[in-house]
C-alpha cells in the first residue's frame, strides 16, 4: 500500500528535521511505541502497542534512519512482527521551509502480512491514515515544546 | 421418501470430529507463515515449550526423512513435481504454509503458544499472477525448476486451422474463471490415536475418501496400512475441497504415535480460507469459427490455470476436465486446446463442485451468446442448431470423450416453455423502452461425471458395495462410497428395499468407516449413486439369486419360477405358494435344509467398474433484472430443466440442483478469492469473501427429463454438480443480456453490483 502526503508543522525546518532523527523522540511519536532502543548505527529496536480490531497486539521490530541530508530529507524504515503476521513500513520525508513553517512531505509504502493484510485489508487504510495523523499530531506538539 | 439422514442431523445427534473427545486428548495449533515466498533461516521455539499445558512443538525439522510427501494423483506428461512436506522444511511458498505445531492439554493453550515461537524468515519475491509468472523476468516459485510452467496438455483433433479459414466470422473473448474458496461449514478437522496393544493407529478425518486416506497416511508415516483405521464422521460438507490428503492428516496422525496420546486439531475458518484448496482460477482465452448461418466450425482455447504453490492430490489434473468437456453440447467438429499450468506462489486449487467443467461450460456457454450477438440471432437458436442430435448417441465429441445419451433439444424446449420465452423476450423490448433492464439468460450445458472408468482416472473408477441380509431379515449396506450430505443412506435403502420387497426402514448404508466397509474410492465428481449404486445394486442380484434359489429349494420348485414379492418369494404364477422372506433368510442362516453346494448366510459384495463415465445434461433459464441506479441483480426467475438419467428419489435430486445452483450464483455474483502482488490473501473471512444468503437465493423452478443412461443398469447418471455447473453463465448470460442496449458484451465475474454500478454510470444509462 502506498502512503504519501503532505503535513504543515508551525516550526523552523532545521528544528523539526532534529525532532525527527532523535530517536527519543520518534518514540513518542510512533503510536503505540512501548520501547526504543540502540541496536546498531542507526538502528533501534522497537516495541509497539498496535490497534487493529482483532488484530490488536504487541509488535516488535526496527527502526532505521538513513538517507539522512539535515535539514532537508531523511528516510525512515520500520520491521515489525507480532502475533497477526508483519507490518512494514518504509519512506522519505522531505522538509522544505516557508515563512518559519516546515512543510514535510512524506511518501513510501507500507507491507502487511499474515492475517494483519488477510482479515485487516480492509480496515489497514484508515488505520493507517490515523496512526500518520497521530504522528504528526505528536509532532507538532513536540515542536511546539521545543 | 424424507431423507433418513435429516432427524439426527436437524436434532444435533450427528456426530462430527470436533464432536468427539478421548481420554488424555491433546489439541494441536499449527503456526503458519505470514510471507507468500521466504527462506526458513531460524526458528526459535524455546518460549512456546515452555509455555503452560505445552506438551511439544515440532517443526520441519522433526519431520525431515520421518513422514514422507502429500501426494499428488494426477498425472500429466512432463508434469513438475515439487516436494510438499507436512510441515515447510527450508523454504516457505505461500502464505499459510504449515511452519510449526504445538501440542497442549488444551486448545486455546496451544493456539497461544503458537505466538511464542519466533521464526527469522528471509523473505523472497513472490508471484501470483499466472501470466507474469510465465515471463522470463518473473520470481520462481521452486528454484528447482528452471521457471513456472508445471505442466503442458493439448488437444487437437479434426483440422482447426482449417476451420478457421473457412469462417465467415471469428468471435473472440478472454474469460477469466476467477479462484473460489470452496467454505464448506465444517471446516477441515482431525483426531487420531494410537493404540500400543493391537498397534492400531485410528485417524478421525473430515474426508471425502477415507479409504484413499488411509492408504496414503500408511504411506506417509511408513505405517503398515492394515494398522491404520480412518473413520469419515459426519463431513459437513466438502464440495472437492476435502477430496483430499492433506498435511494435517498426516502431521496429527504422527504426534498421536509420538507422544502416545490421542491429538486432535480442529481447522479454525482463517486456516480454512488460508490452507485449504481453492477452486478454478483459470484464464481462458478463446475464439470460435462460425458460418454466417450459426454454425460453430471449430473453437481454440488457451487455458491459463493458476494451480498455486504446490500440487495437492488432483490439483494439475483439474483443468484438463475442462479440456475434454470445452465444447459442451455442440457438435463443434474441430478443437484446438493448450492448457498451461502454472506454478504461483498462492494456495493450491484444486477439485471444488464441478472441478474443470463449471469452468468448460462458463467459456462454452458465453461463448455461444457472443456468437448469437455477432450474427444478430436468437440464443436458443444458435444453440439449437449445434446441438447433435438425439441419434447422433453415442457422441464422440473431438476432444475424446464419448456421451453416452443425450437428448438436448428436449430439455432447452422444456426449459423455454417453462420460462415462457417468447413473452419475456416482448417483455424485454418493451422493458428497454422504458430504460429498464431485463435479461434472459439461458444455459444448456452437459457434463462428465459419475467419475469412472478406471482408464480414465488417476486412482481407480470403480467403487463398491456390500449388501448383508441379517438373520432377522434386517439389511446392511456397506457402500464404499463415503457420502457426506448428499443423501445415499436414503436413496440406497430405498434401491435395496426395492429389489427385495422390504421396506426401506429395515436398512441401514454404514460408510466411512475403512474397519467396516470394504475398499472404496469415495463420494466426488458425481460419482456415489451411479458408480456406488450399481456396485450395490448388483451385490443385492447376487443375494437374490440366492434368496430364491433357496426358496426354490424349501418349496420343492425350480428357482427359475420364484420371483421376489413384497415381504415373501412366490412361486411365479400360483401366488398362495410363497415363503416369507424372513423364512427364507432364517434357512440360510440356520442352514440346515440347504441345497447342495450353497454358502450359507446372505452377503454378498461387488466391485463395479463402469465402461464409461455419465454426461448428465439440461437447460436453465436465468431472467433478471439490473436495477439501472444501483446495479443490483434482482433475479426473477430461475428455471432449471435436469436430465440426470433415472431419479431414485426426486427430493434428493432438486436438492443437489437447488444447493448447486446457489453455489453457481455465489460465482457469478459475490465471489473471489484475491491476494495481493505481494502473495497476501486479501479475503482472508467471511467479512470480505461473500458467500450467497438466504435472502440472496431466488424460487428454483426445477422439473425433469429423463434419458437413461446405457453405462449402468439402473440408468443413473448424477446430479451433485449439474446446478453448479450450468447455473453460472446462465445468470452471467443474463446480466449481460439485460444491458445490451447499452453496448455491453461481457462482464468479468464476480457482477457485483458497484462493478455494475460502473458499468452503468460510464455508459450513461
Amino acid at each position: 500500500m502506498k502512503l504519501e502526503g503532505t503535513q504543515t508543522i508551525s516550526a523552523p525546518r532545521e528544528g523539526v528535521y532534529r525532532l525527527l532523527s532523535d530517536p527519543a523522540v520518534i518514540a513518542r511519536l510512533l503510536p503505540g511505541c512501548e520501547k526504543l532502543e540502540p541496536a546498531g548505527p542507526d538502528t533501534y529496536e522497537v516495541k509497539m502497542k498496535l490497534g487493529l480490531a482483532a488484530l490488536s497486539g504487541s509488535y516488535q521490530g526496527t527502526v532505521k534512519l538513513s538517507e539522512q541530508r539535515p535539514p532537508e530529507h531523511l528516510r525512515l524504515t520500520v520491521t515489525s512482527r507480532g502475533p497477526w503476521g508483519f507490518a512494514d513500513g518504509d519512506g522519505g520525508f522531505t522538509l522544505s521551509e516557508q515563512g518559519g513553517q516546515t512543510t514535510v512531505h512524506y511518501a513510501g509504502e507500507l507491507k502487511v502480512g499474515g492475517m494483519v493484510a488477510s482479515i485487516g485489508s480492509r480496515l489497514l487504510d484508515g488505520a493507517a491514515r490515523m496512526v500518520i495523523a497521530q504522528f504528526f499530531k505528536n509532532l507538532e506538539r513536540e515542536a511546539a515544546a521545543e | 421418501m424424507k431423507r433418513k439422514e435429516d432427524p439426527r442431523l436437524i436434532q444435533g445427534l450427528g456426530h462430527y470430529v470436533d464432536d468427539l473427545s478421548l481420554p488424555g486428548q491433546l489439541y494441536a495449533a499449527i503456526l503458519r507463515s505470514p510471507h507468500a515466498h521466504a527462506r526458513l533461516r531460524k526458528i526459535d521455539r524455546s518460549a512456546a515449550e515452555r509455555a503452560a499445558g505445552v506438551v511439544a512443538v515440532i517443526t520441519g525439522e522433526d519431520i525431515r526423512g520421518v513422514l514422507g510427501t502429500i501426494p499428488v494423483a494426477a498425472a500429466l506428461p512432463e508434469l513438475k513435481v515439487p516436494p510438499h512436506y507436512p510441515l515447510a522444511i527450508d523454504n516457505i511458498c505461500y502464505v499459510g504454509e504449515p511452519v510449526a505445531v504445538v501440542v497442549a492439554d488444551d486448545r486455546y493453550r496451544a493456539r497461544d503458544a503458537v505466538d511464542l515461537i519466533e521464526v527469522d524468515y528471509e523473505p523472497l519475491p513472490a508471484v501470483t499472477d499466472p501470466e507474469k509468472a510465465l515471463e522470463k523476468s518473473s520470481p520462481r516459485v521452486h528454484e528447482q525448476f528452471k521457471d513456472n510452467q508445471a505442466c503442458l496438455w493439448k488437444i487437437e483433433a479434426g483440422f482447426p486451422d482449417r476451420a478457421f479459414k473457412k469462417a465467415d466470422r471469428i468471435v473472440r473473448q478472454r474469460f477469466l474463471n476467477q479462484r473460489l474458496i470452496p467454505v464448506a461449514m465444517e471446516p477441515r478437522g482431525v483426531l487420531a490415536s494410537y493404540d500400543p496393544g493391537p498397534e492400531l493407529l485410528t485417524v478421525w478425518s473430515s474426508t471425502q475418501i477415507p479409504h484413499l486416506l488411509r492408504t496414503q497416511i500408511a504411506a506417509m508415516l511408513n505405517v503398515p496400512e492394515m494398522r491404520v483405521r480412518v473413520i469419515a464422521p459426519e463431513v459437513g460438507g466438502g464440495f472437492g475441497s476435502k477430496l483430499n490428503v492433506y498435511g494435517e492428516e498426516a502431521l496429527v496422525a504422527h504426534l498421536a504415535m509420538k507422544l502416545g496420546r490421542p491429538v486432535k486439531w480442529m481447522e479454525t475458518r482463517r486456516e480454512n480460507f488460508l490452507a485449504t484448496i481453492h477452486g478454478r482460477d483459470q484464464i481462458d482465452d478463446v475464439e470460435v469459427a462460425v458460418k454466417q448461418d450459426g454454425r460453430i466450425l471449430a473453437l481454440k482455447c488457451r487455458l491459463t490455470a493458476d494451480l498455486g504453490a504446490y500440487h495437492q492430490l488432483l490439483t494439475p489434473a483439474i483443468p484438463t476436465l475442462t479440456g475434454l468437456l470445452m465444447l459442451g453440447c455442440y457438435k463443434i467438429p474441430a478443437v484446438k486446446i493448450e492448457y498451461v499450468g502454472v506454478f504461483t506462489n498462492k494456495m493450491a486449487t484444486d477439485a471444488y463442485r464441478g472441478a474443470g467443467r463449471p469452468e468448460a461450460t462458463y467459456l462454452i456457454e458465453r461463448m455461444v451468446d457472443l456468437v448469437a450477438l455477432e450474427l444478430g440471432k436468437d440464443p436458443a437458436e444458435i444453440r439449437r442448431q449445434n446441438f447433435p442430435k438425439p441419434k447422433d448417441f453415442p457422441y464422440s465429441t473431438p476432444t475424446g470423450v464419448i456421451y453416452d445419451s443425450g437428448n438436448y433439444e428436449a430439455t432447452l424446449k422444456k426449459a423455454l416453455e417453462l420460462a415462457g420465452y417468447k413473452k419475456l423476450r416482448e417483455e424485454q423490448k418493451k422493458l428497454w423502452k422504458q430504460g429498464r433492464y431485463l435479461g434472459i439468460g439461458l444455459s444448456t450445458y452437459v457434463e462428465i461425471c459419475a467419475m469412472g472408468p478406471s482408464s480414465a482416472m488417476p486412482a481407480g473408477g470403480w467403487e463398491s458395495g456390500t449388501v448383508r441380509i441379517e438373520p432377522t431379515g434386517k439389511v446392511t449396506v456397506l457402500t464404499g462410497a463415503s457420502p457426506h450430505g448428499q443423501g445415499q443412506e436414503t436413496s440406497f435403502a430405498q434401491v435395496v428395499a426395492d429389489e427385495l420387497g422390504i421396506s426401506p426402514d429395515s436398512v441401514i448404508v454404514i460408510h466411512g468407516d475403512t474397519q467396516a466397509v470394504p475398499y472404496g474410492i469415495g463420494t466426488f465428481g458425481s460419482r456415489a449413486t451411479a458408480v456406488g449404486g450399481t456396485a450395490m445394486f448388483l451385490a443385492v442380484q447376487k443375494l437374490k439369486d440366492k434368496l430364491k434359489r433357496l426358496a426354490g429349494h424349501l418349496l420343492g420348485v425350480d428357482p427359475k419360477r420364484i420371483e421376489m414379492g413384497e415381504g415373501k418369494l412366490v412361486v411365479k404364477g400360483k401366488p398362495k405358494k410363497s415363503k416369507s422372506f424372513l423364512e427364507v433368510v432364517q434357512a440360510a442362516y440356520v442352514a440346515k435344509t440347504l441345497p447342495p453346494n450353497f454358502e450359507p448366510g446372505l452377503e454378498a459384495t461387488t466391485f463395479f467398474e463402469p465402461s464409461n463415465f455419465t454426461f448428465p445434461f439440461g437447460a436453465h433459464v436465468c431472467v433478471v433484472e439490473v436495477d439501472a441506479e444501483t446495479g443490483d441483480v434482482h433475479i426473477l426467475r430461475y428455471v432449471a430443466v435436469d436430465d440426470c438419467g433415472n431419479v431414485i428419489n426426486p427430493l434428493l435430486v432438486d436438492g443437489q440442483v437447488h444447493g448447486g445452483i446457489v453455489q453457481a450464483l455465489g460465482q457469478a455474483l459475490f465471489e473471489e478469492a484475491v491476494y495481493d502482488e505481494n502473495g497476501q490473501l486479501l479475503t482472508g473471512e467471511l467479512m470480505d469473501y461473500a458467500i450467497p444468503r438466504a435472502w440472496d437465493v431466488p424460487r428454483i423452478e426445477t422439473a425433469r427429463t429423463v434419458t437413461p443412461s446405457p453405462v449402468n443398469p439402473m440408468g443413473v447418471k448424477g446430479v451433485g454438480e449439474a446446478g453448479t455447473i450450468a447455473a453460472t453463465p446462465a445468470i452471467v448470460n443474463a446480466v449481460v443480456d439485460a444491458l445490451r442496449p447499452l453496448g455491453v458484451r461481457d462482464i468479468q465475474m464476480p457482477l457485483k453490483r458497484e462493478r455494475l454500478w460502473a458499468l452503468l454510470e460510464a455508459r450513461g444509462s
